[in-house]
């Protein structure tokens, strides 16, 4: 972690490590980003509509926190926790007014050795005050609801999956935290969907061939950073834990399972231990996800209940993701369009900004300087061949160095005057892509479109044209303008 | 009882509203793992306007897709 003389490289008096998600809540509580709703609501389809408002309302929506369910007296649902700009802005210890670009660059200068971050055992965790072992009823244990209104079934959206390579069990650097969408079925019985491509399913398989169950945790209403890097893609053999650590500057809290040698965070709210049933599948689905469709039933694994821990007041906190945009395009937004820039950037020094946030990244915007003619289809392939990008980058659009990438009307603008349709589209069938993509078919399968929206540079050419210089000190004068707005608008 | 999604046999009851207002019931298909609640829309609850898309009725449930197939057992 950088830590320079002087330099203070994040606001300390502002970012903090939130160990808990309460810790966070009332965070947002404090700057006006948290809404308590006492109004009575129906499990379905009321917490659904809330949800999906929250999403739908501007740059500044908060986070909702029901306490008055019907049927669940004494319980709470807490939504939206990532679910906007602001809310983001004061996780990343930022102004609540700060630009995406301006946090998509506080992500990468948080995002440094993310090996560095270091973990701490506490005992009596929050998470494990209550232990319920015996009539084990999830429907009754905690505020379930159907999600989308055509879910086959009550969902945990932003649980927290932990698992442990069964060939390294001892390797903390192994142990993977993953979100991953996890259907109730029954009592006492989970359905998931781990994707080949995820780190669960390594674990899956080493456990399978061997026909051996092996254990997880499930953690519900975790401490931010950790669910965010729980739902960013990072290389195997690298923990989520140490990560967030990494991020915190603090070591994160955590505990042990009680039935197994799994480390849960401290401070989490739900805990449900179980095992992965091997060799047998289970219908499951369908469940609207993230391009806005529902993906269909499908057998997936089974996981077996054994024990749930809780909080004495535990909040069970969800993420509302459908037709977006939705909390989850907040959530790993930045978190998908970091890595990817680390991983250009690496190669190619050129690359100043990448925006991979439209639906995990089908859509990836970025932006450089070129170093010579071509060379925004050289940072194309590059893209494609990263590891999140092979399969989920399917519209890759290069403008010049100096466009914002998460500044849609100067991409437009790009695309508006640098297109020269015959040789700047390039469209490469039959390519890796993501099953939960509709236009993939068969499911996985799909293309790459590269649109190459730069200015040509030697030895390509483009027409001769004089570009019109922005006057020398209109980011002075911006900066000027800004300070008498303040002004004028001190309420804000 | 009757399953809403698969219309099997294989429904039954599995939860009450824990706070013991009685406002609601949660029911489980053991066969299709579907899960609603008695006060869930019409389009879940009641048979004829559920959406036929969403149905399980007519499928073999084996014949489903795996995302994640069983790999061959080991040799000892
Ligand atoms: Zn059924």
């Amino acid at each position: 972690m950088m830590r320079g003389f002087g330099i203070s490289i994040r606001p300390r008096t502002v970012f903090m490590a939130f160990q808990s998600l309460r810790s966070f809540l009332e965070a947002l509580g404090k700057n006006g980003q948290l809404v308590t709703l006492h109004d009575i609501v129906y499990p379905e389809p009321d917490v659904r509509t809330y949800l999906k408002a929250a999403a739908d309302l501007d740059n500044d929506s908060p986070a909702i926190v029901f306490d008055n369910i019907m049927g669940y007296k004494g319980f709470r649902i807490a939504g939206n926790v990532h679910g906007s700009w602001v809310n983001h802005a004061i996780l990343l210890g930022m102004d609540r007014n700060a630009n995406i670009r301006q946090q998509f660059f506080q992500v990468d200068r948080l995002w440094q050795d993310l090996s560095s971050g270091e973990l701490k055992w506490v005992d009596n965790a929050p998470c494990q005050e209550i232990v319920v072992e015996k009539n084990i009823n999830l429907y009754e244990l905690m505020p379930l609801f159907r999600i989308n209104q055509n879910d086959g079934g009550y969902y945990f959206s932003k649980a927290c999956v932990i698992s442990r390579d069964s060939e390294d069990p001892e390797n903390l650097d192994k142990e993977n935290v993953g979100i991953y969408r996890v259907m109730v079925q029954g009592p006492d019985t989970l359905g998931m969907q781990p994707l080949p491509y995820h780190d669960f399913a390594r674990h899956l398989r080493r456990c399978e061939e061997k026909n051996e169950s092996f254990p997880v945790a499930i953690c519900i209403g975790n401490p931010p950073w950790l669910t965010t890097m729980a739902a960013t893609p990072l290389p195997y053999g690298q923990s989520e834990y140490i990560a967030a650590a990494a991020i915190m500057g603090e070591p994160i809290e955590l505990t042990k399972a009680i039935g197994s040698n799994l480390n849960i965070p401290a401070h989490c709210e739900y805990v449900i231990e179980g095992e992965v049933i091997p060799r047998q599948r289970f219908c499951e689905g369908p469940f609207g996800e993230f391009p806005g469709s529902y993906s269909g039933a499908r057998n997936q694994i089974r996981i077996k209940v054994n024990r749930v821990t809780h909080r004495r007041d535990p909040i069970y906190e969800t993420l509302f993701i459908g037709k977006p945009w939705t909390e989850h395009d907040t959530l790993i937004g930045l978190w998908t369009s970091v890595p990817l820039y680390k991983q250009l950037k690496a190669e190619f020094p050129e690359v100043k900004c990448v925006n991979a946030m439209y639906q995990h990244g089908l859509t990836i915007i970025v932006a450089s300087d070129m170093r010579l003619g071509g060379f925004g289809k050289t940072l194309a392939f590059r893209v494609a061949s990263t590891p999140h990008g092979m399969s989920y980058a399917k519209n890759i659009i290069i403008v010049d160095g100096d466009v914002d990438p998460f500044n849609l009307e100067k991409v437009m603008w790009a695309l508006s005057t640098r297109i020269r349709a015959e040789k700047d589209v390039v469209v490469i069938p039959n390519t890796p892509g993501v099953p939960l993509d509709p236009c993939t078919d068969p499911p996985g399968v799909g293309s790459k479109l590269i649109i190459d929206a730069t200015t040509p540079v030697a030895p390509d050419r483009m027409r001769e044209i004089t570009m019109i210089a922005d006057p020398p000190g209109s980011a002075k004068a911006a900066e000027r303008l800004r300070e008498i707005l303040k002004e004028v608008r001190p309420q804000f | 009882m009757i399953c809403v999604r698969c219309l099997r046999d294989t429904a039954r009851k599995v939860a009450e509203a824990p706070d013991r207002s009685g406002v609601w019931e949660v029911y489980y298909c053991k066969r299709c793992n579907y899960s609603w609640r008695s006060t869930e829309e019409e389009q879940i609850t009641v048979l004829e306007k559920r959406d036929p898309e969403f149905q399980l009725d007519q499928e073999d449930l084996e014949s489903l897709s795996s995302p994640n197939p069983i790999p061959p057992l080991e040799k000892k």
